[in-house]
């Protein structure tokens, strides 16, 4: 008995390295890593190695488990201003969309497998949520800052979507379990019943338990290095209560991270770190144990159905899914196609995928191989491409700053303020001579090894450190005093124009330089409200509005939102990216709408 | 990505003195009234009216002032280099020294538009201008300008 833990521990540390390794390849070669977590599992696991785990309820334990951790992180790491941008569409994508991409599944399913419609609809279920972990680490670490609007969707989408079909898997495999002769209206009464309580509880229980969280850490006097843990010990404890309850703790976690992180917590760095480390472990554990519970040697059965439910899955039931979802809300086309492509599907899908192992179910390790190569395809196909197909769409922003080098110190007792330190770096604005706002309190300076304080200074060099005390939540603005120039290669002078415009100006004097055809009122506007308005009414760093031959591009947005700094580009526009006909649903429609008139 | 069809060897200064922007917008107003014949008082007020909108520095020690004039018949340059940078309030705070005019009859839409951004392009080339800098020949410098390489015609 004394052996087993060894060895237990052996294995399950070693493959935990192997996985930690592996992470250094997979960001050099930006392949998904959570693919290559999965490869580990499937090399140790049944068919590779021989490590023989097949014990589904120990492998839906520890999965539930880690994705209630990776959930809470990520409600944790959401602004609570990008999940208000992001909200209403996100949530029609987390809610409807999630249904509809369940239904088509499942109706594609029903006719390439030998499922019936309950089964298949499950199978939809299954795949029908976006993975968080994997959305996050390419729209994050893949090295490109992707639309604002668009990425806060895509994160609160993946984010929230979950619960969603968990409750909508967990159900009908309920369903099936019990075998009852279907009763459609009832059915759809009870679902709707329950999908009501589950998500009202789990929304409550979230807001609650996050209240309580930060309360708990402001009020009692912890040792710092015990408040992670206490953090992490409490949503675990929300994402039991509630589930206990009867409500959903997925959701509920992932709310009451929203809650907690934008709270004013104390030491909340600290926090981050330990929880960006237990979402690392959480993922490489969850990713691992679902890698070792397949046996590849199964998957060439179902292998060609599997495959095509991808590819239906990536390029018609998604595509379709988002663009209906999302016509309300003003996107572009290249937008819904992006959002389109990064459905990501990832370790939340087979995890749903054994629940029908648990209850036993007939055809159960069919839908399971099923839905492993369903989300092999999806992280193969859409993760390597995300990158690529992101700056194809002009979905990439150039980034706004240049390299910055900041530590924030944590001050202790204090809840209320910052010490930052900053380095004064060539080229950033104070080494150009700007003052430090007096709000900012700069402290110290450290020059040559030696302190002094920042009156006697004089003028900041480069190379010096300085320290800042700040309340909490200080602007941007002191980032950007102290970034060094962000760089402007070639394309970002395409991208945002040639020539700069004083938004201040009245528009008319556009109409008088280039003539694109302004109406009389729109003449009478400066240049900010009248881009503000062609936009909807929200301007957004990297906006353009295209005005015949001319564009107008947002090179900046002050704190309130107002446009601050304007571009204007004399590139006659370049024609709109193409995307493939099948990810722009709207477009297809379209074409056909041109030819069926075209034909009478 | 040729500019020899915008600009002639005439109206290439290649040692302009000035002391201030406005001074710049001065003299090549005047000699652009030399090469079209227009009113040096009507240029003037054009660009100067355009670059209330916002400078024409575009960086990199280059300015590109233009603007839409009804009297000329087809569109025009002129190109300066200057012995000393002056002050143009750039998007980059560097100081101009190589100053591209563009002026371009009332309904060129298009084509005017077309030219500002090859004239951007050429440019933005730091080869070309690292070559225009070094020289203080007329000839020489309108050859770069011809020359310059297509290269990033995107």
């Amino acid at each position: 008995m004394d052996q087993g833990i060894y060895v237990i521990t052996l294995v399950g540390t070693v493959l935990v390295l192997i996985a930690a390794f592996s992470s250094l390849i997979a960001f050099r070669f930006g392949a998904p890593l959570l693919l290559i977590f999965l490869g580990i599992g499937l090399a140790a696991g049944t068919d590779g190695l021989g490590l023989d785990f097949d014990n589904a309820s120990a492998a839906y334990f520890v999965g539930s488990l880690a994705l209630a951790v990776i959930l809470f992180d990520s409600g944790f790491g959401t602004p609570i201003s990008a999940f208000r941008s992001a909200a209403a569409p996100a949530v029609a994508l987390a809610t409807l969309g999630v249904v509809l991409t369940a239904g088509l599944v499942g109706l594609a399913a029903h006719f390439l497998t030998d499922f019936d419609w309950l089964q298949s609809f499950l199978l939809g279920a299954t795949v029908a949520s976006t993975d968080a972990a994997a959305v996050f680490f390419l729209l994050r670490v893949g090295n490109i800052s992707v639309r604002e609007r668009v990425r806060s969707t895509l994160e609160v989408e993946s984010g929230s979507n979950d619960p969603i079909a968990i409750f909508l898997t967990l159900s009908l495999v309920a369903l099936i379990a019990t075998g009852a002769p279907l009763e459609p209206g009832k059915l759809a009464g009870e679902v709707a019943l329950g999908f009501l309580q589950q998500m009202g509880i789990g929304l409550l229980a979230g807001i609650a338990g996050g209240y309580v969280i930060v309360r708990l850490v402001v009020r009692l006097n912890l040792d710092q290095g015990l408040i992670p843990i206490f953090v992490l010990a409490l949503s675990l404890l929300v994402f039991a209560l509630t589930g206990a309850l009867g409500g959903s703790g997925f959701l509920a976690v992932y709310v009451a991270g929203l809650v907690a992180g934008n709270g004013q917590l104390r030491s909340p760095a600290s926090i981050k770190r330990f929880q960006d480390g237990v979402t690392w472990l959480a993922q490489i554990i969850m990713f691992l144990v679902l890698g070792l519970f397949a046996t590849p040697s199964q998957f060439a059965e179902i292998a060609l159905p599997a495959l095509l439910l991808g590819l239906f899955l990536i390029f018609i039931a998604r595509p379709v899914a988002v663009t209906l979802c999302l016509l309300p809300f003003r996107f572009s086309r290249a937008e819904t196609a992006f959002i389109s492509w990064v459905g990501l599907r990832g370790a939340v899908s087979i995890l749903l995928a054994i629940t029908p192992l648990i209850d036993q179910l007939q055809g159960g390790r069919a839908l399971f191989n099923i839905v492993f190569i369903i989300v092999l395809v999806s992280l193969m196909v859409q993760g390597w491409t995300v990158g690529p197909l992101a700056r194809r769409l002009s979905m990439v922003v150039p980034p706004r700053l240049g390299p910055l080098n900041k530590v924030e110190l944590e001050l202790p007792g204090s809840a209320h303020h910052e010490l930052l330190a900053y380095r004064v770096v060539p080229g950033s604005p104070v080494e150009r001579g700007q003052r430090i706002p007096r709000w900012a309190r700069p402290a110290l300076v450290v020059r040559d090894g030696r302190s002094m304080t920042y009156q006697y200074a004089g003028r900041l060099m480069a190379g010096d450190h300085v320290y800042i005390f700040v309340p909490d939540r200080y602007p941007r603005l002191l980032d950007r005093l102290f970034a060094s120039p962000a760089e402007m290669d070639p394309e970002d002078a395409d991208f945002f124009g040639a020539f700069s415009v004083d938004p201040t100006r009245p528009a008319a004097d556009i109409e008088a330089a280039y003539a694109p055809g302004l109406s009389d009122k729109e003449q009478a506007m400066t240049i900010a409200e009248f881009m503000r308005k062609r936009l909807g009414g929200r301007a957004e760093y990297g906006d353009r509005v295209t005005l015949g031959s001319i564009e107008l591009i947002v090179r900046d947005v002050d704190e309130k939102g107002e446009i601050a700094a304007v571009g204007l580009s004399v590139d006659p526009p370049a024609s709109p990216p193409r995307v493939p006909v099948f990810l722009s649903i709207g477009e297809a429609a379209s074409r056909l709408w041109t030819m069926l008139k075209g034909r009478r | 990505m040729d500019l020899s069809d915008l600009i002639e060897v005439e109206a290439v200064v290649p040692a302009l003195k000035a002391n201030s922007k406005k001074q710049v917008l001065q003299l090549l107003s005047e000699k652009a009234a030399a090469v079209t014949g227009l009113s040096e008082r009507e240029i003037f007020d054009t660009i100067l009216q355009r670059e209330r909108l916002g400078s024409t520095g575009v960086g990199n020690g280059i300015a590109i002032p233009h603007g839409k004039l009804p009297g000329i018949k087809e569109i025009k340059g002129v190109f300066a280099r200057l012995d000393h940078p002056v002050e143009f309030d750039a998007l980059d705070d560097l100081p101009v020294d190589l100053v591209f005019l563009l002026l371009a009859p009332e309904g060129a839409g298009a084509d005017h538009l077309k030219a500002l951004s090859r004239i951007a392009r050429v440019l933005r080339d730091g080869d070309t201008t690292a070559k225009i800098r070094g020289t203080k020949d007329a000839t020489a410098i309108h050859t770069f300008l011809s020359q310059a390489p297509a290269s990033n015609a995107a």
